[in-house]
């Protein structure tokens, strides 16, 4: 154990910095804030819609967001870091959720997991070097009647054996599900620029292992 | 189930094609008393976890209430649970003809349900559903033409089991972390936003239409006396036809493991070894234990917690033990949200020497410290905030004793100083 | 009030308190962590759990419930009988605490917190003797969080008392629990440090080494300090404190719990507010000025020295041309004696309250958070009035009778030379003598003046008397509210230096050793309004 203690003095948001979170998605946080009796209800969905956005919730935008809500940037931190699906740093353009439950695991998950950490070159909450994917694991995906199964962005993968690894991997359209969506609530917003992992950037903050 | 694997199922149109919100209207026309005594009646028992009838539940909230919330919990997150994903994907209107006659009989003004973050077709499916069932005036200012006004709004998880725990998930509801409230008050006395609150799960909800459209009697026709109601049981792992399967509670875990219309037998070459029958948290069968009945009562005569959430992962002899109690250690020492003592250092401890076990590197007094370490999390009721101390306590509990041969065989055949040698890099 | 029984003890107590309260204000060592009685109740360390007695759901009979309660959130109401004394509540107590120590670093012999640290106590008293941990211990981060206050993640056990305190007191919110289960961490967003003007409570509160204050680190050994109880000169409140001190030397300042004042708290300015009392350039011998002659008399010489040089000058002059400036640094009780001196040599001499410093606005905390739409209930005020006892020596003047001047009509009158002699009275911890204050040094044929520091004043005097800060003095401060509370002596002045209180008791004509408590008993007659003075209740030291 050193010494040396990490500096939260320090700030890391740019206090002039331009505004990140759009009027759009500003909107739309405040949009859902009716539906609760307290502003703060809102934030995980403000959470969501800002990680779909932005592809992570970086601290200026939980700045951002704590503003919007009438909370701290200290509570949006705290109940960020809580939830395992919430990133604070960027990831790849796509997130491969491995399922490590019990079904997928004597099923062979734990095999598709680790050929896709060869096949990445990258260990877990990693980001391959090109940025396109981030691997993760989750202990449940509730899919243990496709056991094992994985998730890619949005797209559930079922049944994955080792030989369908490098199709799937090759598929452009791996992560979304095709289906007629909802417009009158939780509409996607306007595609924003996600801003793009770098492939040394390990996200530390969701480590869950 | 009656509507999963029709074309279309999702649809209002083929919902109501089939019978879809009769149940509801009838519920309506009826004295919002009567509604709760009729599900008092049937023993709607909740299909979450811990079984406790859902009339008696509503019956909490203070007779003098303004305002009520309704939760669904749609959090589903034991392993290996999915029927809630099942009922979701196929049937969403189901669930919301559910909420309606639960939200109505409760007096409740808001429906949120809390949907776990991993489900994004669901979500998508069930959203839709809700939007077409505002469009239809079933939901929103009036519904299906009464005076009787309901919102109902999906909220997402974002990837923590302990939300499934009402109070935890009623904290994540309002934007916190989601850390079970210590109780007192219950829900039903302050619960969402202090508010008098219910939180019901996905397949309670979904027996509300068929209680409502074909009475108690036909309810509790189902089944034996203390479990009543048709119940859906989840299969998976090494067997021919895993799925979700609707069925009275008088099944037992082999009949669900090896019935043609239901697991289908084990793949061909496997063995059962162990199989969990309610959900990990339950705690584990060995294959000489697989005729006991899936009901409420039953699993407690095989030192099990409960019934749990009715799924059954099975365990076939090609599988290590050492590497099932890992997998178990491990899910609760991520999934412990930390606060009380026992849980967050119990899990995570157990996590640790179950992990070194697997290694190869097990002691035997590790054996005997999973014991221990299990019965000081667990040992008496309050112990924790939760229950989910208790959930982790009793897998290994039962791990460790029914396979404690195969345990010690595998420490035995371990290479001599491998212990030593491990716990030195470690330290 | 109601009736409950402990360990088959019975006691009677405020209805709806924590049984966990009740029970350590009568003397049972629980062990307890999460519980603080000023903060909101968490429930979440799970060491005060108890036995109950319920009705037995079968027979209605009542007898213990299979089940453990936490003490801290089950409130007192009559007739409830709880047990701590089985060995149900002493297993779990003992395997709660292996649980606390599986991956605390146990590097006790450079923790700050060491010899009043719960995880210590708590080992000791409930605990066993070893860890059966062979596994690593997780590691985690120290933090520099402020910058007053270090966090020692590995030592914490999430009692999370801290952040409610940032959250239910300060209102400030700095601090937040981030992660889960196991890995769950004490932290602030960063760049937003905890710097809110109550911090340092957080550390009081924190019931182990994580917390420290960078003010304290490594300074010393918690063992060797002595507390004295004492009353904080910062502001107009009047915290109750405790002087923690050793060598002579005081090395912090600790809030004593006070239910009519601070209860468990104190702020920031009062708590590293004692600096100066170990400023090199203070004040430590008395001074004769004749002309350009400096002397230092011993103390003996004092007195009659002062009695002296006051009793020619009346004699040459007029009496009404005397005159006494009160500080509102003084004790009630010095105060009484200098008046008492002043009145005795100069029957009519004028008495003035000297200038009351103030800073700002009174600052309320917990602070309203963002979009709140109304104040929360106050439960600590920091007042702009940054001294201990301007109540006091007001009411001391209003008791006196005779000529009260207030500081700006003293000053007005002094500088048209209406005064021949004046004693000032400074003691002020910030320089005071302001340009106008100044020039009135020269006015005076006779000036003597009590100050902690040199300044224009001490420069013109002909007797200078070094003040004592209040750590080296008792006596009794008369808070904003109308609280007169008692202080005791901490540590000795400087060498050379007397207490206050001690030379002005022998200037008043007494004999023998100054005490507050002397003082108030001669002061009873006259002023009993101000003798009857308020002690807060200790609490017993496990009920931290």
């Amino acid at each position: 154990m050193s010494w040396k203690a990490i500096d939260r003095n320090q700030a890391v948001v740019d206090a002039d910095a331009p505004p990140l979170l759009s009027e759009g998605v500003r909107e739309k946080i405040l949009s859902y804030t009716h539906r609760y009796e307290t502003k703060r209800a809102a934030l995980l969905p403000a959470l969501h819609l800002v990680q779909n956005t932005l592809g992570h919730v970086s601290w200026q935008a939980m700045v951002e967001i704590a503003a919007l809500l009438d909370i701290q940037p200290s509570d949006v931190f705290d109940t960020l870091t809580f939830y395992t699906h919430f990133w604070t740093h960027p990831k790849g353009e796509k997130v491969i959720t491995v399922c490590r439950s019990l079904s997928c695991e004597v099923l062979g998950g734990a095999a598709v997991l680790d050929a896709l950490k060869a096949r990445l070159g990258i260990e877990e909450h990693g980001t391959s070097s090109d940025g396109q994917y981030s691997l993760v694991t989750e202990e449940c995906l509730a899919g243990c009647d496709h056991a094992p199964c994985m998730l890619i962005n949005e797209k559930l993968h079922k049944n994955v054996k080792l030989d369908d690894l490098e199709r799937i991997l090759a598929d452009g359209d791996n992560d979304r599900v095709d289906m007629p969506r909802s417009d009158l609530f939780d509409a996607p917003p306007v595609a924003e620029s996600k801003q793009p992992a770098s492939a040394t950037e390990d996200d530390s903050r969701t480590t869950d292992d | 189930m009656k509507n999963v694997g029709v074309d279309g199922s999702t649809t209002l149109k083929v919902y109501e094609s089939r019978g879809g919100y009769v149940a509801a209207r009838k519920a309506l026309a009826m004295d919002t008393n009567a509604v709760v005594e009729e599900v008092k009646k049937a023993n709607l028992r909740g299909r979450g976890g811990a079984g406790f009838p859902a009339g008696v539940k509503w019956g909490f909230l203070p007779k003098d209430r303004t305002t009520t919330l309704l939760c669904v919990n749609a959090d589903e997150s034991e392993p290996p649970t999915f029927c809630n994903r099942v009922l979701m994907e196929h049937d969403p209107h189901q669930l919301i003809e559910g909420t309606i006659i639960a939200a109505y009989a409760t007096r409740s003004q808001v429906a949120y349900i809390y949907m776990r973050g991993e489900f994004h077709e669901q979500f998508h499916v069930l959203q839709k559903a809700i939007d077409e069932a505002y469009e239809a005036g079933y939901l929103g200012k009036k519904v299906l033409g009464t005076d009787y006004a309901l919102e109902c709004y999906i909220h997402r998880g974002a990837g923590a089991y302990v939300c499934g725990e009402e109070t935890g998930l009623i904290e994540s509801l309002e934007g916190k972390r989601g850390q079970p409230r210590i109780k007192p008050p219950f829900p039903a006395i302050e619960g969402l936003f202090r508010r008098p609150t219910v939180v019901n799960n996905v397949e309670t909800l979904s027996c509300l239409p068929h209680i409502m459209e074909r009475g108690a009697d036909w309810f509790t026709g189902i089944g034996p006396p203390h479990s009543a109601g048709p119940k859906l049981f989840c299969v998976s792992g090494p067997v021919n036809k895993p799925g979700c399967y609707e069925a009275a509670m008088d099944i037992t875990v082999r009949e669900l493991i090896e019935r043609d219309d239901m697991g289908g037998g084990m793949l061909s070459g496997r063995k059962v070894k162990a199989v969990f029958p309610g959900g990990l948290s339950m705690g584990v069968l060995t294959v000489d234990e697989l005729d006991m009945k899936m009901d409420f009562e039953d699993p407690r005569n095989y030192s099990l917690l409960g019934l749990g959430t009715a799924a059954a992962v099975v365990v076939d002899d090609a599988t290590d033990i050492r590497l099932v109690l890992r997998n178990v250690a491990r899910f609760y020492g991520t999934e412990s949200c930390g606060q009380c003592t026992q849980c967050r250092e119990g899990t995570s401890w157990m996590q640790r020497i179950a992990q070194r076990i697997e290694s190869g590197a097990g002691r035997m007094e590790d054996l005997d410290l999973l014991l221990e370490t299990a019965r000081n999390m667990g040992m008496m009721p309050g112990l924790s905030i939760c229950g989910l101390s208790d959930g982790a306590t009793y897998p290994i509990e039962t791990i460790v004793k029914k396979f404690r041969p195969e345990l010690e065989a595998a420490i035995r055949s371990q290479p001599a100083g491998q212990v030593e040698a491990v716990l030195q890099a470690a330290n | 009030m109601a009736k409950i029984i402990i360990d088959n003890q019975e006691l009677e107590c405020r209805e709806g308190m924590p049984v966990l309260r009740a029970a350590l204000e009568a003397g049972w060592d629980i062990p307890h962590y999460c519980y603080h009685p000023g903060l909101s109740v968490a429930a979440s360390c799970r060491l005060c759990l108890m036995e109950m007695k319920m009705p037995h759901p079968k027979t209605r009979e009542m007898d213990w419930a299979p089940k453990l309660f936490p003490a801290c959130q089950t409130p007192v109401r009559d007739g409830l009988e709880v047990r701590f004394n089985s060995d149900v509540v002493k297993t779990a107590q003992e395997s709660c605490m292996e649980f606390f120590l599986l991956n605390h670093p146990l590097d006790c012999p450079v923790c700050d917190q060491a010899g009043e640290c719960c995880l210590q106590d708590y080992s000791y008293k409930f605990g066993r003797a070893e860890s059966r941990m062979v596994d690593p211990k997780v590691v985690n981060p120290k933090k520099d969080i402020g910058p007053h206050t270090l966090l020692y993640t590995d030592r914490c056990v999430t009692c999370t008392r801290c952040v409610r305190f940032t959250r239910e007191i300060a209102g400030t919110g700095e601090l937040c629990l981030v992660q889960r289960g196991s890995k769950n961490e004490i932290d602030v967003f960063p760049g937003r440090p905890l710097d809110n003007p109550m911090q340092g409570n957080v550390v009081d509160i924190c019931p182990v080494g994580c917390l420290l204050d960078k003010d304290f680190l490594f300074k010393r050994r918690v063992w060797e300090l002595t507390g004295t109880s004492s009353i904080c000169p910062g502001c107009a409140t009047g915290c109750s404190i405790r002087v923690d001190h050793a060598d002579n030397r005081v090395y912090r300042l600790k809030p004593r719990y006070n239910p009519k004042v601070n209860d468990w708290w104190m702020c920031d300015e009062g708590r590293f507010g004692f600096k100066y009392t170990q400023d090199n350039a203070r004040i430590i011998k008395p001074m004769l000025r004749r002309g350009r002659e400096e002397t230092s008399p011993s103390w003996r010489e004092i007195p009659d020295i002062v009695r002296f040089r006051f009793q020619d000058h009346v004699r040459a002059s007029s009496a009404d041309k005397v005159v006494a400036v009160l500080s509102p640094f003084m004790a009630t009780e010095e105060a009484w004696l200098l008046i008492r001196f002043i009145r005795e040599v100069a029957p009519e001499a004028a008495l003035a309250m000297g200038p009351v410093p103030v800073e700002g606005e009174p600052q309320a905390f917990p602070c309203a958070p963002p979009g709140a739409p109304s104040m929360p209930d106050v439960k600590f005020t920091i007042l702009e009035e940054k001294c201990p006892n301007r109540r006091g020596i007001e009411q001391l003047l209003e008791v006196s009778g005779g000529t009260v001047l207030t500081f700006e009509a003293f000053s007005e009158q002094a500088a048209k030379g209406d005064f021949t002699a004046a004693w000032i009275v400074g003691g002020y911890p910030k320089p005071w003598v302001e340009k106008d204050t100044a020039k009135l040094g020269s006015k005076f044929g006779l000036l003597v003046v009590q100050d902690l520091f040199e300044n224009k004043l001490t420069e013109a005097a002909a007797i200078v008397l070094p003040a004592c800060a209040w750590v080296e003095r008792d006596g009794s401060f008369v808070n904003a509210k109308g609280l007169a509370q008692p202080f005791e002596r901490a540590i000795s002045p400087p060498d050379g230096a007397m207490r206050d209180g001690q030379y002005l008791f022998e200037i008043a004509g007494f004999e023998g050793l100054y005490s507050g408590q002397r003082v108030r008993e001669l002061m009873a007659e006259a002023t009993a309004s101000l003798t009857e003075v308020y002690e807060a209740p200790p609490i017993p030291a496990h009920a931290h």
